[in-house]
């Protein structure tokens, strides 16, 4: 099964092309340069935001424990999918939230268990994208810590020059 | 017709096998949550709990807040007679009413970090009930209809709304619920939002249907009776 992403390379959904990279080993995905962003399963199924495309590559890509080991933390998973998109992307005002995320990583190598998941991505592709989190690195030492330690990896790196520049 | 297997949850009742060894204490959910935005689906998913488990449901009232109207107080039914002795319950579920700006579950602290959202929350209790679909696209397309409930349905002007009531009503001539043959948190999720919006007397044809089809379940009097 070959699935087909297509992103809007105005606004390229970092998290989603992430989640796509990273299941690339076990299925199919080719990536497209338009102007709305979707993932086409099929002709009756297609996704276009990306917390949904997230969540379908995580899916079909079991093995790989994207969306978390068990239900709790799925649940977890969750709630750092609409973090991301809710309290991050586009808000302006970070300090807040940027504080929430700072508590929780306090004692964590990875936001949800002892591996990379969706939250790792989606939220990392948020303050990527987000023109205030440079200035404001520097207050949030374990978000700092976090965000390089994940930053200095592939293919955080090549999603990160690829797309980030094109955006600017 | 619908085969009745459609419309009932059917799933594990094992907790241990979804939630982890049970190490003594009565695994207790605890959402906080405003009085300004009662949240209906977990009110809906607090019934279908209960007809599954033994649940202890306690609803509390912090200092954040003041006049909770009495229907509030009463919305998780009659007190437990036997609420001294916790050891007899499954599960625990205790409601706050509190000043939060998004509603709130603290569950299994040591593990989990507190979950924001009614969706996130709603998530969870749903898998406590029946599994999402094995289908990888039917299991996303669950979650996004939730989305779509949460954050379109309740939170967006009247252009969208209309957007989101006419996908209701192509996906619903499809299918007899939103997603596939099986009822599913999709529908939860969006009766309960349609219902809170006061959409449903403008609703198409389709989704009018749809509305009565759940009411016929009796999942959701709660909320029939909560909104009027």
């Amino acid at each position: 099964m070959a699935l087909n992403l297509t992103i809007n390379t105005s606004n390229p959904p970092l998290g989603a092309l992430l989640a796509a990279e990273h299941v690339k080993g076990s299925v199919q995905v080719s990536v497209k340069e338009g102007n709305d962003t979707q993932l086409h399963v099929s002709d009756s199924i297609q996704f276009s935001d990306a917390n949904s495309i997230s969540r379908y590559l995580a899916r079909v890509a079991p093995a790989l424990g994207l969306y978390g080991a068990n239900m709790m933390e799925q649940t977890e998973v969750d709630h750092w999918l609409e973090f991301s998109a809710r309290r991050l992307c586009g808000q302006p005002g970070l300090t807040v939230a940027l504080d929430e995320l700072n508590k929780a990583l306090s004692l964590r190598t990875f936001l949800v268990g002892h591996a990379l998941t969706l939250a790792d991505l989606s939220i990392w592709a948020a303050l990527q994208g987000h023109e205030e989190w440079p200035r404001q690195s520097e207050s949030f030492s374990h978000v700092n810590r976090w965000f390089s330690f994940l930053s200095s990896q592939v293919p955080f790196t090549s999603i990160g020059t690829k797309y980030t520049s094109k955006k600017a | 017709p619908k085969s009745s297997s459609s419309t009932t949850l059917t799933g594990t009742t094992d907790l241990d096998t979804l939630l982890g060894k049970d190490l003594g204490a009565l695994r207790d959910i605890v959402i906080n949550a405003n009085p300004a935005q009662p949240p209906l689906t977990l009110l809906v998913l607090h019934s279908l709990l209960c007809q599954r488990y033994r649940v202890l449901s306690t609803v509390h009232v912090h200092s954040s807040v003041t006049n909770v109207p009495p229907q509030l107080l009463s919305c998780l039914g009659p007190r437990h007679a036997d609420s001294y002795a916790r050891q007899m319950f499954q599960l625990g579920f205790t409601l706050i009413w509190k000043d939060v700006p998004k509603l709130q579950m603290k569950f299994s602290v040591q593990n989990m970090c507190p979950i924001e959202g009614e969706a996130n929350v709603a998530r969870f209790l749903f898998k406590l009930l029946a599994p999402y679909p094995s289908d990888p696209a039917l299991a996303t397309l669950v979650d996004s209809w939730v989305d779509t409930a949460f954050f379109q349905l309740v939170e967006c002007s009247a252009k969208e709304r209309a957007a989101v009531l006419r996908a209701l009503n192509s996906a619903l001539g499809r299918s007899p619920w939103l997603v596939g043959p099986e009822f599913s948190l999709a529908d939860i999720a969006c009766y309960c939002c349609v219902m809170q919006s006061g959409l449903a007397s403008s609703a198409p044809t389709n989704v009018q249907r749809w509305l009565k089809a759940c009411e016929n379940l009796g999942h959701f009097a709660c909320v029939v009776q909560f909104l009027q």
